[in-house]
């Protein structure tokens, strides 16, 4: 409660700020903000407690929400570096993003369906809006409405869902729902499948799974590059932590006789997000493919429902979240600098910034899963909950669709170690640098140490 | 009684409600929609004795905002364009996707055998007065109701952000190239 209404409250402050011209204080105010939020989300931790019977910070809940902090307090430094005197709107942006925060704290510590859909919203218009910051941008436009149009679409189908359930069991509350569903055996009556398949399409649109995945590339190419990474990161993890709530706090005793549903959705999302991000130009269109190849492998944990699945989700959205802000980090730094989102910009970065072309390369490393970095025990633990659970089938599916991945992540790095391009120098603030090389490290240590990480919840 | 007049208006309401898609003149659709609206607020005060939300259905919905629609509609003059020529392809598979939801969606509800569960039927009987529902948003949904408004205010900020003219010639992204 305490991390809502400071998250809030720093919003509000950011906002006013920049009326009273105060746009200096901006960045310090919404820090504090963030560090409070997190320390007393820590506070909760092993205590479960229950806010007016519609939210719970259990641990699972506190974990998401430090990931998203981190990912946010990472995204606000960026920004600041890189728009701090060319952006008009850089308190407001800012405020947004506190508030979309606020949102996400909702999403993954919901324990009544009203509180998913009111977190899922407040992300969600967060997420229009900053598509949309580049305004005579046609392309961030055309991002924006698709986006809201689209995503508008996929409320629809949630909320159909949640009245399917209501109507069902008469309750909103997660836990009345899997008692109904315990005590009732009714996991296949007529409102209940409607409902759970309702719901489920309105999620799997939000972490852009296929077969609802169609605005993703347009949205991530479109938007502004750190506002994209902040959705690839914040809104991916949080709309996953909320499915994977929904699914085992409200559904659970449902679980079995979706699972394939979700095995069909897993290996569809992984395919079409590799096979089609290995002809993508654009690095931000192919990292917006290999986003929508993530979700597929999140969703094998997911379906695999055993004790070791939180555990599991959490790791492997902290690797995912460490190693996409690192690449968009530096595809936002690059394209700032060349107003080009294409491969060829990488050429010749080992020369013009090492540091950019070192983390980068860890980045993709992470992401495809290579041994020394954390994307690898990511995606260990994921496998690994899914075969102790008999799904031997898709585990080597998705370890042919990491091999597929390999080749696309590797291109930007190749370009940057091994083509000519421009070698003059990119300057980078300090406290980028120190920004970039930290998350680095913490993807490598992670990957090194991965031990205690994985039991946390 | 109760159920012809609930036959009667779910009638009049879906009948409006294909209006809205199949008449040619976006002015007649949003017209059309107005009626939808009504006629659902119809079935919120005749069916479910819910005075108060029919009320302000037919206020926000069919009053301000389809409105603003209307005014809107009318500003871009959409008349003069004509509708955007769809492939025949394209008008097929729609129509087989569409047919395929309703369809399943009929077959799987047809024979839902609903039973009110407790809450659901202790709130049915009391649910139209503003009363109980007030004192339901205080007390039983206080939070889901103080978050919304965290919902509303992005909203606005986000409408003042996108909306404000931009004086600089810089904007968020990729700087102008030099």
């Amino acid at each position: 409660m305490m991390v809502l209404i400071i998250l809030t409250a720093a919003g509000i402050l950011a906002m006013f700020a920049s009326v009273f011209n105060g746009r200096s204080v901006v960045l310090p105010v919404s820090l504090s903000g963030l560090f409070a939020a997190g320390y007393f989300a820590l506070l909760e931790w092993n205590t479960n407690t229950t806010y007016f019977e519609a939210m719970r910070m259990d641990n699972f809940a506190i974990a998401f929400t430090v990931v998203c902090l981190f990912a946010a307090f990472v995204f606000l430094l960026l920004y600041h570096y890189m728009h701090y005197s060319s952006d008009v709107h850089y308190a407001e942006v800012i405020s947004i993003i506190l508030f979309s925060l606020a949102g996400v704290v909702v999403m993954v510590s919901f324990t009544s369906m009203l509180m998913l859909f009111l977190g899922i919203e407040i992300l969600s218009l967060s997420l229009y809006i900053l598509a949309g910051l580049k305004k005579k941008d046609l392309l961030s436009n055309e991002a924006s409405l698709k986006y809201l149009l689209m995503g508008a679409f996929a409320t629809g189908f949630l909320l159909f869902g949640i009245a399917m359930l209501y109507g069902a069991t008469g309750s909103f509350m997660l836990s009345d729902i899997a008692y109904y569903l315990g005590l009732h055996k009714a996991v296949a009556e007529p409102f209940i499948v409607t409902g759970i398949i309702m719901l489920m399409i309105g999620l799997l649109f939000k972490v852009a799974a296929a077969p609802f995945h169609f605005w993703t590339p347009d949205v991530y190419q479109g938007a502004p590059t750190l506002v994209t990474g902040y959705m690839a990161t914040v809104g991916k993890v949080a709309a996953f932590a909320a499915l994977v709530r929904v699914f085992q706090l409200g559904f659970s005793p449902a679980l079995e006789t979706y699972q394939f549903l979700f095995a069909a959705v897993a290996v569809t999302t992984m395919f079409i997000g590799n096979i089609t991000a290995l002809y993508q130009k654009s690095v931000k269109r192919m990292l917006a493919y290999s986003s929508i190849s993530h979700a597929g492998y999140m969703l094998i944990a997911l379906m695999a429902a055993n004790e070791v699945t939180n555990g599991a989700v959490l790791f492997y959205s902290i690797a995912y979240t460490l190693a996409s802000l690192l690449a968009f980090a530096v595809v936002a730094i690059l394209q700032q600098k060349s107003g080009s989102d294409e491969v060829s910009v990488f050429n010749g970065l080992s020369k013009s910034s090492p540091l950019m072309s070192i983390t980068f390369a860890v980045a993709m490393l992470s992401l495809a899963g290579i041994p020394p970095t954390a994307g690898f025990f990511a995606k260990f633990y994921v496998f690994s909950a899914a075969i102790s659970d008999g799904w031997v089938w898709i585990t080597v599916l998705a370890i042919i669709n990491s091999f597929i991945s390999v080749y696309y992540y590797f291109a930007p790095v190749i370009a940057s170690y091994m083509k000519k391009g421009n070698e003059e120098g990119i300057v980078l603030a300090t406290p980028v640098k120190v920004l970039l090389a930290i998350i680095a490290l913490l993807t490598l240590l992670i990957g090194l140490l991965p031990g205690s990480l994985s039991y946390l919840i | 009684m109760l159920t012809s007049a609930f036959y009667f208006i779910a009638f009049v309401t879906i009948f409006f409600a294909i209006m809205v898609v199949v008449s040619k003149n976006p002015i007649h659709s949003v017209l059309y929609l107005v009626l939808t609206f009504f006629c659902i607020s119809a079935n919120y005060i005749f069916m479910l004795d819910a005075t108060f939300v029919g009320m302000v259905n037919v206020i926000v919905y069919a009053g301000a905002i389809m409105v603003l629609f209307l005014y809107v509609l009318m500003m871009m003059n959409l008349n003069a364009i004509a509708e955007q020529k769809r492939s025949v392809l394209f008008k097929i598979s729609a129509a087989v996707t569409g047919g395929m939801l309703l369809l399943v969606l009929v077959a799987a509800l047809k024979d839902a055998n609903l039973q009110i569960q407790g809450s659901a039927l202790e709130a049915e009987q009391r649910i139209g007065s503003i009363k109980v529902l007030g004192y339901v948003l205080y007390s039983k949904y206080q939070l889901p109701f103080e978050v919304a408004s965290i919902l509303f205010l992005v909203a606005m900020i986000g409408a003042v952000v996108l909306g404000k003219k931009d004086n600089s010639t810089k904007t968020i992204g990729i700087e102008p190239v030099k």
